[in-house]
């Protein structure tokens, strides 16, 4: 009740600021954390799946996601509604996990992305097998879901955030450079070089466990 | 004055081949994002590859975005929020 009565007050003082007049009306703790509760908290799925595909180990990925729900509680009586709150959270996400794991991450060695990546390797590769000419994705989407995360956390750093930012949470070139603190045209050739690796590491992986054969 | 892609039509499968990420992306608009979809409406091979590059970007998407989270994570969350008041600067 208290909640409900403490958000109007919030969504009275939006509209005041809209027609800049400068009314603040700060949140009691209980409209906070409902706030919280109603807006953040079922993105928490989201983040502990990108926390894995970053630290790629579950315990560290805990700990990521821990730390960036405290850090994002902490800071949310500074989140103004009409942003973009995904995007926010998930700048907090990344700062973290840069801050807190990088240092400890090894890097493996298992892909390169160094030297030149064809640009239609596993499209050709699939196509090429006769099957027919729609069913190309047909072998991938045979692959557990534990392989294809393999296949990604395969990727060397740089390149797996730019392509877990774009295409696993849908970020838009703009937004992943901001989260990144790198230029735009640095998400693009990181994005690509890193698509077209993880393309390579879908087909390795695939012909490992025998989804395919040479 | 010089009016967009709209003097190079029609658009070549080599330019859109190295625009289609941009495009899948949502990163193009206006008249280049028209003739990529006019080409690909019209090009079988561009359109397969098209379709490719959509159809891994969705299962990418799909398989890794899909973990549950461990209830006692969960549980742990709400201890530590019960725990900091958020109007403390």
């Amino acid at each position: 009740m208290c909640a409900s009565v403490a958000y109007a007050g919030h969504m009275a003082e939006s509209r005041s600021a809209a027609r800049g007049e400068a009314v603040e009306i700060p949140e009691d703790e209980d409209a906070l954390r409902a706030r919280f509760e109603r807006d953040v908290m079922p993105l928490v799925q989201g983040l502990y799946a990108a926390a894995l595909r970053m630290t790629r180990n579950p315990s560290d990925a805990e700990d990521l996601v821990q730390e960036t729900v405290l850090r994002a509680f902490r800071g949310f009586a500074g989140f103004r509604e009409g942003t973009n709150l995904k995007a926010w959270l998930y700048r907090i996400l990344t700062n973290t996990f840069i801050n807190m794991y990088r240092k400890k991450q090894r890097e493996p060695a298992t892909v390169s992305v160094d030297g030149d990546l064809e640009e239609w390797f596993l499209y050709d590769r699939l196509a090429e097998r006769g099957a027919e000419a729609s069913a190309e994705t047909t072998v991938l989407e045979a692959m557990p879901d534990e392989d294809v995360q393999a296949a990604l956390e395969s990727l060397p750093e740089n390149f797996r955030m730019a392509v877990l930012l774009a295409d696993v949470e849908g970020f838009s070139y703009k937004e992943i450079a901001q989260m990144l603190d790198i230029p735009i045209g640095t998400v693009m050739s990181r994005l690509h070089r890193g698509r077209r690796a993880l393309e390579k590491a879908l087909w390795d992986v695939a012909r490992e466990r025998g989804f395919v054969t040479d | 004055m010089w009016r967009g892609s709209e003097a190079l039509s029609p658009i070549e499968c080599e330019q859109v081949l190295q625009e289609i990420e941009l495009y899948l992306d949502g990163e193009l608009v206006g008249a280049i994002a028209r003739d990529i979809e006019d080409h690909l409406g019209q090009c079988g091979p561009c359109m397969s590859r098209s379709e490719f590059r959509r159809k891994l970007k969705g299962l990418i998407a799909a398989r890794c975005g899909c973990d549950e989270v461990p209830p006692h994570l969960t549980e742990k969350l709400h201890t530590l929020l019960s725990r900091v008041d958020p109007t403390e600067p």
